[in-house]
């Protein structure tokens, strides 16, 4: 047979080289369809999954394991799922040179290599540990692979809100957004341990999930989505409903502030350009690096304008622990939301969760140590 | 702060003008997002390279200062960066001056002398247009997850007022296959450092040391992501005063260990921690390590339990 028409059944998926895709992107953005497309399709989603429930009747498509690590990570760096703070990218990265985590997730990793050679990760957390990621691969001799959601931030914000009953206001959560997307299209950008990365409209794969997933599979050479069968494109038809699309908001609809509203419209229109065939540019980038400079700018300038608030959340706080018993004040201020199926990284019903979000990134990691301290806490 | 500092740069006792100093904060626009790798090489001909592809993905920049070089360091450099089709993230340039070597003739001298290491430093990364910088030397080669692992941290970092610490492990090459890798000794030392006011250099005992504001910032990498090259037919000792200069203190563990094991491996002796590597056929020794055995060695890595460098402490 010449090697010009090498039939692809040769191979078997024992023989396909070690790939681990990474599917990123904000919660609610169609990482669990495309998970399951590609868990339907012959990647393998490491078990066990966290199981379906009333937010996503379909499965999420998340490792159990996946979760609880990077709750547990986020909660060591002090970053909330939906953090809108630049600075929190050090704090996960931080984390994510610690030696004995990359153990970890290298070993956990290396265990489902020894299922199948094509594995599937996603978790609305995962974009915060990327670097981590992308080490275990290299240390399990397999390449990493990105594919990163993308759905109209009107439409994610709406959805969180309504599914989470989300207090914290579509300000901060766009501005959740725009951190999230910014840094993750940063983070996924060549690197020489890479396999490829693609930007994949939601709209598109619901639109039609056939074209996407074929486009995705060829673009980051995914032996399973390549040789899929009939059953498994059948039983893909009857897990993508076009119907579950089901927020239709605008940006204009959540009255965001200017300022914000303009970059999160200029930040869509950039990284829809990404999704497009060949459009994954030098000058893309370009244009994406100034946005997420005005983006850290705009942070830097609320950060600085709302100091007074984080002083009052400081004060706050420092009183109620001098109190006898450090318990937790009277009273029910807005707990930190969470936002992409779990909980958030701050302690379930600990002093910190009396604090508004917003308030709380602000606190300066020097004052958090000292008040954990201060608790007797140790993180 | 160096005690000589000014606000907006400093000014050499010898009058070359041409070669003052000016803050790059202070400049019209001042620094942009990112990281740049500042290598300050003499002869460093034969690890160019190795070592610059690596740095060059990793970085959004990375500036090499040649000092009086004579092996064509900066064509090696140049012929490098085109090959990695990353030349425009290469900016060469030149300090003529004489800088004198770590020891003795360092102590002797004044720092705002331009042939002082500080005032070497100091202009050199001067040039500097990132909020970030890397000190690197070299002969410094990245692994595959210490190249990642650099880049990821290098975007990461953003405004975070931080110092990066990085580990390396001596890699003594005999040949283009043969080599021996010295992980009997924990060196970790401060190479990430912001760009700003807290940050400059000055005048330590043996060679240059960063300034930092206190408290300060620090996180360590892991041990297995970069390797010195060290050429045992070279002179390895050359930009030393005096070996008798470092038998001294603490502060020079590191070079003692490596004066060890390089005249251990001379005589033909292996010392304890030291691992000798064969490469593959086709596969340069320097690659093997870095791409391949490296990586993939067991973790946690088995690496002597002394920590060397002074500057390896935790803050």
């Amino acid at each position: 047979m010449s090697a010009l028409v090498s039939d692809p059944t040769d191979v078997t998926p024992d023989e396909y080289p070690r790939k681990v895709l990474f599917v990123a992107g904000a919660g609610r953005s169609g990482t669990s369809t495309m998970a399951g497309l590609m868990s339907i399709l012959g990647l393998h989603v490491p078990q066990p999954e966290v199981a379906a429930d009333e937010t996503n009747p379909k499965g999420f498509g998340e490792p159990r394991w996946v979760v609880d690590h990077h709750d547990r990570l986020l909660k060591a760096a002090l970053v909330q799922v939906s953090d809108a703070r630049p600075e929190a990218w050090f704090e996960t990265g931080r984390i994510s040179t610690r030696e004995q985590e990359r153990i970890k997730t290298a070993e956990w990793l290396g265990e489902h290599f020894d299922v199948s050679r094509e594995l599937v990760v996603k978790d609305p957390r995962l974009s915060w540990f990327l670097s981590l990621w992308r080490v275990a691969a290299i240390r399990n001799g397999a390449t990493p692979v990105f594919a990163t959601m993308l759905r109209p931030p009107a439409e994610v914000v709406g959805s969180k809100q309504k599914y989470y009953a989300n207090r914290l206001g579509s300000a901060h959560l766009a501005a959740s957004w725009l951190n999230m997307l910014l840094h993750t299209e940063r983070a996924t950008r060549e690197s020489v341990a890479d396999g490829g990365r693609v930007f994949v409209r939601y709209a598109d794969l619901l639109d039609d999930w056939t074209r996407t997933t074929m486009a995705v599979g060829d673009k980051l050479q995914l032996q399973g989505v390549l040789h899929a069968n009939s059953e498994q494109i059948r039983e893909g038809h009857r897990f993508v409903d076009p119907s579950l699309r089901r927020m239709a908001q605008s940006l204009d609809d959540l009255g965001l502030p200017p300022k914000l509203h303009e970059l999160t419209a200029e930040t869509w229109a950039e990284l829809n350009k990404l999704a497009e065939p060949d459009g994954d540019t030098a000058e893309a980038h370009t244009a994406l690096d100034q946005l997420r400079e005005a983006y850290v700018d705009l942070y830097a300038e609320a950060e600085a304008i709302s100091r007074s608030s984080a002083v009052a959340a400081e004060q706050t706080v420092r009183t109620q622990l001098k109190r006898p018993g450090g318990g937790s004040p009277a009273g029910d201020g807005p707990a930190g939301g969470a936002v992409g199926g779990a909980p958030a990284a701050a302690e379930p019903g600990g002093l910190a969760d009396k604090i508004p979000h917003g308030l709380r990134a602000a606190i300066p990691p020097s004052v958090r140590r000292g008040l954990r301290k201060a608790a007797g806490r140790e993180r | 702060m160096t005690a000589h500092s000014g606000p907006s740069g400093l000014s050499n006792r010898e009058g070359h003008t041409d070669f003052d100093i000016t803050w790059p904060w202070t400049r019209p626009g001042g620094l942009r997002a990112g990281s740049t790798a500042v290598l300050r090489v003499k002869d460093e001909a034969p690890s160019l390279p190795f070592v610059l592809p690596p740095l060059l993905r990793a970085m959004d920049h990375v500036l090499v200062v040649d000092n009086g070089s004579t092996d064509a360091t900066p064509e090696v450099a140049a012929e490098t960066a085109a090959r990695a089709g990353l030349s425009d993230k290469l900016t060469l340039t030149s300090y003529p001056f004489s800088v004198a070597r770590a020891g003795a003739e360092h102590l002797a001298q004044h720092e705002l002398s331009v042939h002082s290491l500080s005032y070497f430093y100091n202009w050199c990364f001067a040039q500097v247009e990132t909020r970030y910088s890397w000190k690197w030397d070299g002969d410094m080669v990245l692994t595959t997850e210490g190249e990642t692992s650099i880049a990821d941290l290098g975007w990461q970092v953003g405004d975070v007022q931080s110092i990066i610490r990085v580990p390396r492990h001596g890699l003594y090459l005999d040949g283009d296959r043969h080599g021996y890798l010295d992980l009997g000794l924990r060196n970790a030392e401060e190479w990430g450092f912001p760009i700003g006011p807290d940050f400059v250099f000055t005048k330590a005992f043996e060679w240059e040391v960063r300034t930092t504001p206190d408290p300060v910032r620090s996180i360590g990498l892991p041990f297995g992501l970069c390797v010195e090259l060290k050429y045992l037919d070279g002179d390895e000792f050359a930009h030393w005063t005096d070996p008798a200069s470092f038998a001294t203190s603490f502060r020079n563990k590191r070079k003692r260990r490596e004066w060890a094991v390089f005249n251990a491996l001379q005589e033909g002796t292996v010392l304890p921690g030291v691992h000798e590597i064969h490469a593959p056929e086709g596969v340069h020794i320097v690659d093997h390590v870095t791409h391949d055995w490296l990586p993939r060695a067991p973790r946690p890595l088995d690496v002597g339990s002394a920590v060397t460098s002074d500057d390896a402490a935790p803050r």
